[in-house]
């Protein structure tokens, strides 16, 4: 009976070993593939030069970086504050009356929309008023997308402070908006980490970026033009037959995998060792 | 479910109850010494037993109360076997003070003693109402006690009196008198144990 | 009896205990409270004396914390709860159109079961917390409130070369105190006490207790406390409370040697239930 409780012991810790390689494997192998392919374009023109033309040679991503950075941007100015205020009103004003809970169940619903039909919504509501692809419907977006993730986790953040604070704030007379504050004060790592992840969760979208920001091969040119973005170069480079646009395109994954991998590694450094809350 | 405190309750409540017959049978033997003319040389052994019951009932009652922090009726009970037990104790005292005046005095036989022994048996009954007053924790009973003081504190201010105006033999005056006035200490005392009974039932302090 | 024990006589009793002279503070009528559907306090009268400490004790659930939470209107903060009845302040009620919460509790501080400084400020911080978060600018008058009010608890000698530190980084026993000099920068006129010690050390209690009792010469203390010898010792007046109701309110000494009320000895005797 011993002997079979070891082995069965042994047996589950060499089957979660193996199921953790299978999860490293295609991880380091993208990473490996996208670095090794990609490294060879990566020099000062490929931050600063336009995209070639096919066939051609040198060129670079510049305006795609440049796009994906003015998106990432507007999305998160549109996004956040949004995010950020509904998610203290689901934590904290949301409790006492029954509009928190309906907003709490939108932002559940919202976080569900596939990210093509949030990319539709903003077609529908700023590309074809203005006739035209453009950052803002881009921002729209993107941002729309941001809301819901970022109400969501500020609202498990705000809610994660011991409401022995609350009431301590609460009790010394202090208003209310004063209060969420205060609460708002005592989580801001956890928020700054929300809201960072949700950065990184937009920034490798591609499909909603195809029916609002478009795509363009020349620099930013105002907010209401399209623009290029890392993703929709990838896709569209990657697709394309030539073997210089395949190139680029796997230097912009790299850099984008980079952009995502940085995000992460900051969020890391924030929260390293400490309680949410703290 | 028993608390604790109720170990040292019961245990206090018991000491007492040995107290309360030990001094009864005291003074009863101090009594009969003196009116059927007896030594009672055994009164000197139950005072000396009911001053270490007092005393440990007092090591009880503190211990009591630094243990268990004892409120209301508890708190109320511990406080009233302060006075009970030195009541008790003084029953036998007196009862040992009333022997050694015979000691003193020889010989009474000649003398009257009706008054005295009449006086002795009030008290005695007042003695016995604080016992059972306090075995029952009769409130009632207890509230019957004062009256009967009066009566022994009048036999003790005419004995005075007749003692005053010089009539009769000295020795027997004298003796009675002495013993008159242990008779009436234990009568106070009688008044005083009614008065906790009281206390222990209904909280209410005695006023004068 | 010949000698009669001398005791004080009624009119020494009177000056003694001037019942009749004691200032109101704060009073409670026909209070009823409720969460949800459930009633936490039926039909509650009390008078809360001025510069006393009341003390109000119940076993678990009888509603003592709700009623303390309702002298400051905490209590409506609980989803669902609901109050009616009324509680004067100098003869004002709090729950009136005329009076702000905010301000009810400016002048009704109110200090907590566990410790609880805000964690993200100094200890410095944590005192003039009420005052800096309420809109006070005045920097220099600060730092008298620092350690006007760190001295008055009997904080100042131990932290006074860590005014910068985390008030979180405390003991226990410090912590209470710092949130009880949190409490008394705004100058609250009541200070209501939830179950101060229960998270405490003895030594730490004993401390907080001293510092309860040297309080109610500027200020009405109201405690709830599970701990009968701790209301033994410090409060003047005592509340006892089951079920939500007022079962028995007296001076704490009545109370303690003499309640009238069965429940109330069988309470405090421990022969409960």
């Amino acid at each position: 009976m011993k002997l079979r409780r070891v082995v069965s012991d042994k047996l589950w810790t060499v089957f979660t070993v193996v199921a953790l390689g299978l999860a490293i494997v295609p991880l380091l192998s993208i990473l490996f593939d996208i670095a090794s392919k990609g490294i060879s374009v990566i020099n000062l023109d490929f931050f600063t030069q336009l995209p070639p033309l096919a066939n051609a040679s040198g060129g670079g991503m510049g305006n795609a970086i440049q796009g994906t950075l003015l998106l990432v941007a507007l999305s998160s100015a549109i996004g956040l504050p949004i995010g950020l205020f509904s998610g203290v009103y689901i934590s904290e004003y949301g409790v006492t009356n029954r509009y928190g809970s309906a907003v709490r169940f939108l932002g559940d619903v919202l976080a569900g929309i596939p990210s093509i039909v949030t990319g539709v919504l903003a077609y529908t509501l700023i590309v074809l008023t203005f006739q035209s692809f453009s950052v803002l419907a881009g921002g729209v977006a993107l941002g729309t997308m941001m809301i819901p993730i970022v109400s969501n986790t500020t609202a498990e953040a705000l809610k994660s402070v011991p409401n022995s604070i609350r009431e301590a704030s609460i009790a010394l007379g202090i208003r209310k908006w004063r209060t969420s504050l205060l609460i708002m004060a005592n989580a801001k790592k956890a928020i700054a980490t929300a809201s960072l992840l949700a950065i990184a969760r937009i920034t490798g979208e591609t499909a909603p970026l195809i029916l609002t920001a478009g795509i363009s091969t020349l620099w930013f040119s105002g907010f209401n033009q399209p623009v290029g973005s890392l993703t929709y170069y990838i896709y569209y480079f990657g697709t394309s037959p030539y073997q210089n646009w395949q190139n680029m395109a796997w230097g912009a994954a790299l850099i984008l995998i980079a952009i995502v991998l940085g995000i992460n590694a900051a969020v890391r450094l924030i929260t390293r060792g400490k309680k949410a809350y703290a | 479910m028993a608390r604790l405190m109720d170990m040292g309750l019961n245990q206090l409540n018991t000491m007492l109850l040995d107290m309360s017959s030990l001094s009864q049978t005291a003074v009863a033997a101090s009594i009969d010494a003196y009116s059927k003319g007896g030594r009672g040389s055994e009164v000197r052994k139950m005072a000396e037993r009911l001053q270490a019951l007092h005393r440990q009932v007092s090591d009880l009652s503190m211990e009591v109360i630094a243990r268990y922090q004892p409120v209301a009726s508890d708190l109320r009970f511990i406080k009233a076997c302060f006075e009970i037990s030195y009541g008790f104790f003084r029953y036998g005292r007196y009862a040992l003070d009333i022997v050694e005046v015979l000691e003193i005095f020889g010989d009474l036989a000649k003398c009257d003693r009706s008054a005295v022994v009449d006086t002795a048996k009030v008290t005695q009954e007042m003695i016995r109402m604080s016992a059972d007053a306090f075995a029952r924790r009769d409130v009632n009973l207890a509230r019957k006690i004062p009256a009967m003081d009066d009566t022994v504190d009048e036999s003790y201010r005419n004995n005075l009196m007749k003692v005053m105006n010089a009539k009769g033999n000295l020795k027997c005056s004298l003796s009675g008198t002495l013993i008159l006035r242990y008779l009436e200490r234990i009568a106070d005392h009688a008044t005083y144990i009614g008065e906790s009974v009281d206390y222990i039932v209904t909280g209410i302090e005695p006023t004068a | 009896m010949l000698e009669s024990v001398t005791s004080l006589d009624v009119e020494e009793r009177q000056r003694l205990e001037p019942h009749d002279a004691l200032e109101t503070k704060m009073e409670v009528v026909g209070l009823d409270a409720w969460y949800s559907t459930k009633q936490a306090l039926v039909d509650v009268n009390l008078n809360v004396r001025s510069n006393k400490v009341t003390a109000i004790i119940g076993p678990s659930g009888c509603g003592k914390s709700t009623l303390i939470r309702c002298l400051n209107r905490m209590h409506e903060l609980v989803p669902g709860s609901r109050v009616t009845g009324s509680v004067l302040l100098d003869g004002k009620n709090i729950y009136g159109s005329d009076l702000d919460a905010v301000d009810v509790r400016r002048r009704v501080g109110m200090v907590f079961q566990k410790p609880n400084p805000f964690p993200n400020m100094s200890i410095a911080d944590n005192v003039t917390a009420g005052l800096k978060l309420a809109g006070v600018k005045d920097e220099s008058s600060m730092k008298e409130v620092e350690r006007r009010t760190l001295e008055r608890v009997g904080l100042w000698d131990e932290v006074k070369d860590d005014l910068k530190r985390s008030g979180a980084s405390l003991s226990g026993g410090q912590q209470q105190r710092l949130c009880i000099a949190r409490a008394l920068a705004i100058e609250p006129e009541v200070l209501l006490m939830d179950e101060p010690c229960s998270a405490l050390d003895p030594t730490a209690t004993a401390k907080i207790e001293q510092l309860i009792t040297s309080l109610k010469q500027t200020y009405t203390v109201v405690i709830v406390t599970h701990n009968m010898q701790q209301a033994a010792r410090i409060a003047d007046y005592t509340a006892f409370m089951y079920l939500g109701k007022l079962i028995e309110y007296d001076e704490t000494t009545t109370l303690f040697e003499n309640p009238r009320q069965e429940l109330t000895e069988r309470y405090i005797t421990g022969k409960f239930g």
